[in-house]
């Protein structure tokens, strides 16, 4: 087993409770390619999004790290324009 | 309560925090600097079809709500990538000084284990009369 040693946690505040749970939502389900290499889990505390990220190196961090940050941007954008009033 | 995106870093050796100054240009914009095509791509002519969208803007001029989070999200994601990138040249460094260190030690075995092995035979390459 690979030390995931190399963490970032990252909290993004939504403006209300229901987005944050749907972010939570719309990111699990995305698979983990190696997660021996990395791990990434989700949470929702209040209109907190509360993200770990747990990886073998900071190589794999900075790719996990930023393409989970396009997808939550992603969700961002969706709701803005969908639901956002 | 927290209103602005927040991350914290943590390795064997270092933690970071990063933390988002909403004032600051890289977070009212969701053109990343880290994101989207390579300078050298653009510079060939290659247009970015891909490039995000503006932050949302209510009848005021103002950003949304969520258009605020989207850029700040981009800075904070600048800032990590920017980061994490030197972390992997610092370690890349480190393995080629390592490695470097690790020939020269091997060498300098070498040579006293074969000063010592041949100590014997003072071979000199010019010892022909065997």
């Amino acid at each position: 087993m690979n030390h995931l040693d190399h963490n970032l946690h990252l909290t993004i505040p939504f403006p209300n409770d229901r987005y944050s749970e749907v972010a939570v939502k719309v990111l699990r389900p995305d698979p983990i390619l190696r997660p021996e290499d990395f791990q990434v889990e989700y949470k929702s505390k209040g209109n907190l999004l509360e993200i770990d990220f747990k990886s073998v190196d900071d190589r794999v961090l900075r790719v996990g790290v930023s393409s989970v940050i396009d997808s939550v941007k992603t969700i961002v954008e969706t709701i803005d324009e969908l639901d956002y009033m | 309560m927290s209103t602005l995106p927040f991350a914290s870093y943590s390795s064997p050796d270092l933690e970071k925090q990063f933390v988002v100054d909403p004032s600051g240009p890289q977070y009212q914009t969701t053109d990343g600097v880290t994101t989207g095509p390579s300078p050298h791509v653009l510079n060939a002519g290659q247009v970015d079809k891909d490039k995000p969208a503006p932050p949302k803007q209510m009848d005021n001029g103002e950003f949304t709500a969520l258009g605020c989070l989207r850029a700040q999200l981009t800075g904070l994601q600048d800032d990590i990538n920017k980061f994490l990138t030197d972390r992997m040249e610092h370690a890349k460094r480190k393995k080629a000084k390592l490695d470097q260190d690790k020939d020269r030690d091997n060498r300098i075995n070498k040579e006293i284990k074969d000063l010592l092995d041949g100590g014997d035979d003072d071979n000199n390459g010019d010892d022909s009369s065997q």
